[in-house]
């Protein structure tokens, strides 16, 4: 039978006769390449002391560059690990200066030289308040920064202490002081140049398609050598499904987290796909609020009770929640912290899961189910909490369930309130909740980390709990300042025993991180705390080049 | 009542409409709870949120608040987005575009599909064929649009991959339009979240249209042209198809509140450009001045629509005019 | 899947055939024309059908769900089961029935949809009968502020007002659904009142001086009963749709409890490995719509004496 031709089936032809005629040949040989990144999310700027997102540092990595990084050992003591970049060498001029001489080949990208006065610069935009970066903290016990001439800057501390060298050039990415000194501080955060950058990096910006994509193209001069793949493409998709989904149908080379077991298998099971497995550096926990929603000064009526905590998290079997969820993706952090961090132990004492002595514990702090419907009560008022979780994240809210489940098991009601993160963000900031799950991110330096999240100088910052240990603080000052990691491993075990013992919180998950980036990529590496701090080092071999490998624009 | 005279008052109505759709959403989002801020996920610094809240004017009483996003909004200014840090006017010049091209090519899906099925149902009325695609319209009508997408993302994106996954258009080689082959590019990204949200629609219209036929079919005008031997085809054509037509311009006007409805889970779901999907985010941020303007315009799109169907249902029949519009939309609103 | 729930289930399954069935002899044999009508298509039977069958379930849930709807059977070894004798439609990710849950849902979204249609129709009729009879200033401020509520965009309305809730309740969701879906029902039934006003029952009535209330109340609702009920109909669907929309974008009834607008959206994730807890649930919805919108056509056919099909 004949078939007849309709306008439907003409229209399919067309388009797949047009795109079958797109034009071969092209870029052919070693630095040729497109890379395209199927992200999550869309940066508000790339001014890096104002950008917050994870995106956004993505791809700052490539246009800005940091006087030196940390290697693949993550090594954040002393300065034997770390990587030169802008800063060609360094040198210490005493216990509190630090000297660094600038590379003289360094160019921002729109031809002028990188001067010390950039430096300088950068340092004083990154501390200053009107700025507001999220950094500034971190930058506290370095004192001040300028140029002794053109290529060589100095730092100097306010105190000696073991990570100096690694805030003098972890947080900073340099900033050119040409172009951004007419912009008023106070007006970072939505300058111009955050959507049209232009640093000093292995990539060049090229555009911002809104809602769509950021593009990017190598620096064939770049002084630390020609990066590997000609173009990178950031393109986003509110929906980690689909992010994921472009992956495995071969429309995108690289989601550098999977997140979920499934999304692992398909892509396994996905010939164009190689699975890369690198250690996460976020954790995720369900926190108590120690103070009362109405009043921080004031006690929660639950949670202040200490006891009370440590039966809650006697209820909670870690181990099986994680392999319901993750299935082997991840690991229960003895404390709070991600496998990023060189101070992770599952050694370190905690809490056990035993639903008996819970119970038992439950029953002595007088919390019984005196009325028989199932939910513990004293004094007429049952055993019952909320659990704010952000809309936002599947796994958290999947936790939220299982949660409630295994707090059921032992007559503790949980109401969960799922809502959008903007309602969260601000309830927790200011204290207005019961139980929240969270996730934190660590640099790969417990010592900013820790401090800022459980003791006092966290309060009314990222400390949402309010959990507050006098020992605990004094073995952390002791660990933070400890010369090697063999001198502060011991303490900040303990400091981790401490805490877990007073169980501010009940520590879930700390993810694996699984990326998937497609086969033909060689030398794929990924930096755990930053995973596209190497990028520019990824090559594709010539041989192994597809279109979109090939296509000139 | 003249025509003008009539176009005016209905121009003065929409404004005033527009306005009144302005004012409660101001006022719904700031009695929201949430506090406008930096980005989607991650916990900024109450500090900084001060910061940004006095920088944007938030803090400030309702009232004066809404006084100076008034005025702003008559000298054509839409305010300033604090979550993409842009002015919210490049916004909407960015994302409209897309809206207009899922929601166009959806619409002319929804119309050629359903009129053609329509009327075949009609000229077949309640014979097996009509029956067959009666309960096939009637179910594919009944789907939740979002979860059509789902599956037919994982079916003719992931499984069979027909289809692109998401996005406007191929990255690499179409980062914006410049040629022939990046229009066909943009249809062909078009095919999945327009199908998705035609489909539907195009049941409905199949439904409605087949049903107006029938009506006008029983019309004694008819029975007389076709007592006096006119041709069926003829009699299709001219007089039920035209009669029909009239109640189906009002559809036009209804369309469009479901599409733009639709399109906020559409884009989400296909990782759309697209406006609804900046005001869906627009209100998990807060961001105060974005979802006034995405809502502003939504609703000039819905009034403006409404203004449309009118006037061509008062070019197509004149007897028609005003009341036609406000007695048939209901029917299947 | 007990040999107690299957016989429930059946027990069911009769019960709504024969409800259906008797419905239609002895209304066939007392009201005649009009329930012939009604019932001349067969989708309209196998919609009524459903419906009640639907209702039954929802009502009886506890005895056709093998499983507490919100019970972890066994997170590990249970989740995201393939359908079997044993879990009927397969497990969800959580290792809950999602045969059990759909059934439990069936509570949850049928009653959302009931209640919500039913604000929404009262109000509009409400609102359109007092504008259709009023007329005057009266008529132009509610059909103004219809205007502007058909020109919102609703789901954007119901973003914001939703979140005025902390964890929203049932009764905010209610509330706010039925607050926000009144519009069109309150058009209709206007031009309806509109009509209607004219006629000679209605001049007599107020010749003679009875109250508006009463009239509009003994003698012009009543007659304009067929697109209201239509609306109604209708509506139910609308908010179903409506409530899984939410879900999927995040606001809904809180967990564990289940409708099937949050059975969609909770498994929306696992749906390449386990489809079976994403497709049950909006097929679900769909047969219900479906089912709406046959017996509405039935109800349109019956009591609309305009739309006759040609012989």
């Amino acid at each position: 039978m004949l078939l007849r031709p309709s306008l439907p089936s003409f229209v399919v032809i067309g388009v797949i006769t047009i795109i079958g005629c797109e034009r071969r040949g092209g870029c052919t040989g070693a630095n040729c390449g497109t890379l395209i990144n199927a992200a999550v999310a869309e940066p508000g700027t790339l001014l890096p002391p104002s950008s917050e997102d994870i995106v956004a540092n993505d791809i700052n990595e490539q246009l800005f560059l940091k006087l030196a990084d940390v290697g693949m050992s993550e090594n954040t003591l002393g300065d034997e690990d770390f990587q030169p970049l802008l800063a060609q060498k360094w040198e210490w001029d005493g216990p509190l200066t630090l000297v660094f001489h600038l590379d003289p080949r360094a160019r921002w990208h729109d031809g002028a030289p990188v001067t010390a006065a950039d430096v300088e610069f950068t340092f004083n935009a990154y501390t200053d308040s009107a700025v507001g970066s999220p950094f500034r903290p971190k930058l506290r016990r370095i004192a001040s920064v300028t140029q002794r001439d053109s290529l060589s800057a100095v730092f100097r501390f306010r105190e000696r202490y073991p990570e100096m060298f690694y805030d003098a050039v972890y947080h900073m990415r340099i900033l050119p002081a040409h172009l951004l000194r007419p912009v008023p501080r106070d007006q970072w955060r939505t300058a111009a140049f955050g959507r049209k950058p232009i640093g000093s990096g292995p990539y060049k910006f090229v555009s911002w398609q809104p809602a769509q994509a950021i593009e990017l193209v190598a620096d064939s001069t770049f002084f630390l050598g020609r990066p590997g793949v000609r173009r990178l493409i950031w393109r986003f998709t509110p929906n980690l499904q689909v992010a994921v989904q472009q992956v495995i149908a071969d429309q995108a080379d690289i989601r550098e987290q999977l997140v979920t077991p499934e999304n692992v298998e398909r892509a396994r099971a996905t010939p164009q796909l190689s699975v890369y497995t690198y250690r996460g550096n976020v954790y995720t926990y369900l926190t108590f609020n120690e103070r009362s929603q109405e009043d921080t000064t004031k006690a929660h009526p639950l949670f202040a009770d200490r006891e009370l905590r440590r039966a809650l998290s006697m209820a909670v079997d870690r181990a099986s929640l994680l392999k319901s969820a993750l299935d082997g993706l991840a690991k229960v952090p003895p404390g709070p912290m991600s496998a990023l961090l060189w101070i992770w132990d599952p050694d370190i004492r905690q809490l056990p899961y035993d639903t008996a002595q819970a119970d038992r514990r439950l029953n002595a702090l007088g919390w019984r189910d005196h009325d028989g419907d199932g939910v513990r009560d004293k004094n007429g008022q049952p055993l019952s909490f909320h659990i704010l979780v952000p809309t936002s994240s599947v796994l958290r809210r999947q936790y939220a369930r299982l949660l409630q489940e295994q707090f059921r098991a032992v007559g503790v009601r949980i109401e969960i309130d799922e809502l959008e993160p903007s309602v969260v963000n601000q309830r927790v900031a200011t204290g207005k909740f019961d139980a929240a799950i969270l996730s934190r991110s660590n640099d790969p330096s417990p010592s900013s980390g820790i401090a800022q999240t459980w003791t006092r100088a966290g309060f009314g910052g990222s400390n949402f709990g309010r959990y507050y240990s006098p020992e605990f603080e004094r073995v952390v000052d002791l660990a933070v300042t400890a010369a090697s990691r063999d001198k502060a491993k011991p303490l900040w075990r303990a400091a981790m025993e401490t805490l877990n013992a007073d169980a501010p919180a009940i520590f879930l998950y700390a993810l694996d991180n699984v990326a998937a980036v497609h086969k033909r990529v060689d030398n794929v590496q990924l930096r755990p705390d930053s995973w596209a701090a190497v990028l520019r080092t990824w090559r594709i071999p010539p041989d192994r080049l597809i279109d979109r490998d090939r296509v000139e624009r | 009542m003249t025509v003008a005279a009539w176009l005016l008052r209905r121009l003065v109505a929409s404004i005033a409409i527009i306005v009144a759709v302005v004012t409660f959403v101001f006022i719904l989002i700031h009695l929201a709870p949430g506090r406008p801020c930096g980005g989607r996920d991650e916990i900024v610094d109450p500090t900084i949120c001060e910061q940004v809240n006095r920088q944007m004017g938030f803090d400030r009483p309702i009232l004066e608040q809404y006084g100076l996003y008034l005025v702003a909004l008559a000298h054509g200014n839409l305010g300033y987005s604090f979550s993409l840090r842009r002015p919210v006017r490049d916004a909407i010049d960015d994302t409209l575009p897309f809206t207009l091209q899922l929601a166009g090519v959806a619409l002319v899906l929804d119309f050629l599909l359903g009129l053609a099925l329509g009327i075949y149902q009609a000229r077949r009325a309640n014979r097996l064929p009509d029956v067959i695609l009666g309960n096939v319209t009637l179910f594919v009508y009944s789907l939740p649009t979002f979860w059509l997408a789902l599956l037919l993302l994982l079916v003719f994106g992931e499984k069979l991959a027909w289809f692109p996954v998401g996005g406007p258009s191929d990255p690499v080689l179409c980062p914006v339009i410049d040629s022939a082959f990046c229009v066909a590019d943009r249809l062909w990204h078009l095919v999945l979240p327009a199908t998705t949200l035609g489909l539907v629609g195009a049941a409905g219209t199949a439904r409605f249209q087949r049903a107006a036929m029938l009506a006008v079919a029983s019309q004694d005008y008819i029975r007389t042209a076709r007592a006096k031997g006119v041709p069926e085809r003829r009699v299709v054509l001219h007089h039920q198809l035209r009669n029909a037509l009239l109640s189906f311009i009002t559809r036009f006007g209804l369309a469009l509140p479901f599409l733009l409805t639709g399109a906020v889970l559409i884009e989400t779901i296909f990782a759309w450009p697209g406006m609804g999907r900046l005001g869906f985010e627009a209100i998990l941020t807060r961001d105060y001045p974005l979802v006034t303007a995405t809502a502003l315009i939504a609703s000039t799109i819905v009034v403006a629509g409404n203004l449309v169907a009118d006037l061509l249902l008062g070019v197509a029949d004149p007897r028609l005019r005003v009341r036609a519009a406000e007695d048939l939309d209901i029917v299947t609103a | 899947m007990t040999l107690g729930t299957w016989f429930a289930l059946g027990v069911a399954l009769v019960l709504a055939a024969e409800f259906v069935r008797a419905l239609r002899q002895r209304g066939l044999r007392q009201r005649g024309e009009r329930w012939r009508r009604f019932f001349r298509h067969r989708t309209t039977a196998w919609g009524l059908g459903i419906l009640t069958f639907l209702v039954i379930v929802a009502v009886a849930a506890p005895l056709i769900a093998p499983f507490d709807p919100n019970r972890q059977l066994d997170i590990i070894q249970l989740k995201n089961q393939a359908p079997s004798w044993t879990f009927l439609l397969g497990t969800d990710v959580l290792s809950r029935d999602v045969w059990s849950r759909a059934v439990y849902g069936a509570r949850v979204s049928l009653g959302i949809g009931a209640l919500g249609a039913l604000m929404a129709v009262s109000l509009g009729t409400l609102v359109g009968a007092i504008a259709g009879y009023y007329q005057r200033w009266v008529d132009a401020v509610l059909m103004r502020g219809v205007d502007v509520g058909l020109a919102l965009p609703r789901i954007f309305i119901l973003l914001m007002a939703v979140a005025l809730w902390d964890g929203l309740p049932f009764a905010a969701l209610v509330i706010v659904i039925g607050l926000t879906s009144w519009f069109g029902t309150s058009r209709l039934v206007r031009s309806e009142v509109l009509a209607l006003r004219q006629q000679d029952f209605v001049v007599a009535a107020r010749a003679l001086g009875a109250q508006s209330g009463r009239i509009i109340f003994r003698h012009v609702l009543p007659n304009a009963a067929a697109p209201i009920i239509v609306s109604a109909a209708l509506s139910v669907g609308n908010v179903l749709l409506l409530e899984a929309s939410l879900s999927f974008l995040g606001i809904g009834i809180k967990p564990p409890d289940p409708t099937w607008g949050n059975m969609i959206a909770d498994n929306a994730p696992s749906i390449y490995s386990a489809p079976w807890s994403t497709i049950v649930p909006g097929l679900a919805i769909a047969l219900v719509v479906m089912s709406l919108n046959a017996v509405a056509d039935g109800v349109q056919e019956a009591l609309d004496p305009h739309e006759r099909e040609p012989a």
